[in-house]
């Protein structure tokens, strides 16, 4: 396993966005349950209808998961001046998102943070989006 | 024109593709419209819209960037509901993905929902007729032109898209379209997970003219009887993308989280502890 910087937290807090549902977003992803992770890149998969990235977590007890978080589809980031390689397996990241409505490690990625503090949105224009 | 926060590993290939399409906008026959231009116009007069257009589910910047977001028709310019169609307009939410939000499960936008959708399209225009080639779901309309006003065919069938007519009204691309399933008017969905629909009998006129040589006025008026005691207008716009081209959309390519039930990635497979 390549190394991680410790995880932070998970949050499953009431913070909420106003509401603009997409159709994935409504029906995949639940808005009451915020998700702040922060982690290693493992995967990008820059694919319709969205891309999927997956980012190593390590927890309190140093236990690693990969968290899986759906942005927008690659045609938005193109055209927005976001190419595919703008993150990249091995990047540190912070990501902001809402939890999958299964409850499993995966969500929706409304927001990165790169380890430098640059930040740019991933999640579609209908997403809700991490204040 | 591409902000790389990476390594620009893919830079070069991008780069190419990049090239290649400005390339091929600059030896087409169509020239590029610019701010400066005139109207871009056929050999017979007409307005030319053959281009790629960024519709009104963009911002339009001018730039080659720009940001799609999502349009939904406006509460302020409805006319008033009829009694028999709040039920519609407002639907309730049901449990059943297929109404309270169809294109979850990759069923069409249909034509009201399609018209502002946050994706490219590509204008084709000739002297018969207009083909629309949406990038969202790869859907298409191919619009005949012909006289002002005229009748629809009397036995269509009715689709998602409808069936669509053309004429000019002077320099005004006129759009004329019935014959529409009842389905989802837009991408609105309320708090409690219910949708907007319309009714088959809903009538779309769209009314497209130019502004200056990349820009569009977008106008698209709704007659649905069932659902609103009146027409009533949307006034959007759109612009022309010379350096875009239409890509390709596959709905269940990658879709992961379908209806909240996620299906694991490899990577999260052999990782998880």
């Amino acid at each position: 396993m390549r190394g991680l910087i410790p995880a932070a937290a998970l949050l499953v807090a009431g913070a909420v966005s106003p509401a603009l549902a997409h159709h994935s977003f409504s029906t995949e992803y639940d808005r009451s349950k915020p998700v702040s992770v922060t982690g290693v890149v493992r995967k990008v998969e820059w694919r319709n209808p969205h891309i999927w990235f997956y980012v190593d977590v390590k927890d309190a007890r140093g236990q690693v998961a990969t968290w899986g978080f759906s942005g927008a589809p690659p045609a938005f980031l193109m055209r927005q001046g976001i190419a595919r390689d703008a993150m990249k397996p091995g990047d540190v990241v912070k990501v902001d998102g809402f939890r999958a409505r299964d409850g499993s490690n995966n969500a929706s990625g409304g927001r990165v943070t790169f380890a430098d503090g640059r930040s740019v949105f991933t999640a579609s224009p209908e997403d809700v989006r991490p204040d | 024109m591409y902000t790389h926060l990476g390594a620009p590993s893919w830079a070069g290939q991008l780069g190419v593709v990049i090239a290649a399409a400005v390339l091929s906008a600059c030896t087409s026959t169509q020239p590029a419209p610019q701010e400066s231009q005139a109207v871009p116009r056929t050999a017979g007069g007409k307005p030319d819209f053959t281009g790629v257009w960024a519709g009104p589910g963009f911002m339009h910047t001018g730039q080659d960037v720009d940001t799609a977001q999502v349009r939904r028709y406006t509460e302020a310019n409805m006319a008033p509901i009829t009694p028999d169609g709040q039920a519609l307009l407002n639907r309730a939410r049901t449990g059943n993905v297929r109404i309270d939000d169809p294109t979850a499960i990759c069923l069409p936008n249909g034509l009201t929902r399609q018209i502002p959708s946050p994706y490219a399209q590509q204008w084709i225009q000739t002297p018969t007729q207009l083909v629309i080639l949406y990038e969202y779901m790869h859907f298409f309309r191919v619009i005949p032109f012909g006289p002002p006003n005229r009748a629809h065919a009397p036995d269509i069938e009715p689709t998602y898209m409808g069936d669509s007519i053309a004429w000019w009204d002077d320099d005004t691309l006129v759009i004329d379209t019935i014959g529409l399933n009842e389905w989802l008017l837009d991408a609105y969905h309320p708090d409690d997970g219910g949708s907007r629909w319309h009714s088959d009998r809903m009538h779309v006129v769209e009314r497209l003219r130019f502004t200056d040589a990349r820009n569009a006025s977008y106008d698209v008026t709704l007659d649905d009887p069932v659902v609103f005691e009146k027409p009533w207008v949307e006034r959007w716009a759109m612009q022309l993308k010379p350096t875009w081209k239409i890509l390709e959309f596959i709905c269940d390519d990658n879709d992961r989280c379908r209806t909240g039930n996620c299906t694991d990635a490899d990577v999260q497979a052999s990782s998880t502890p």
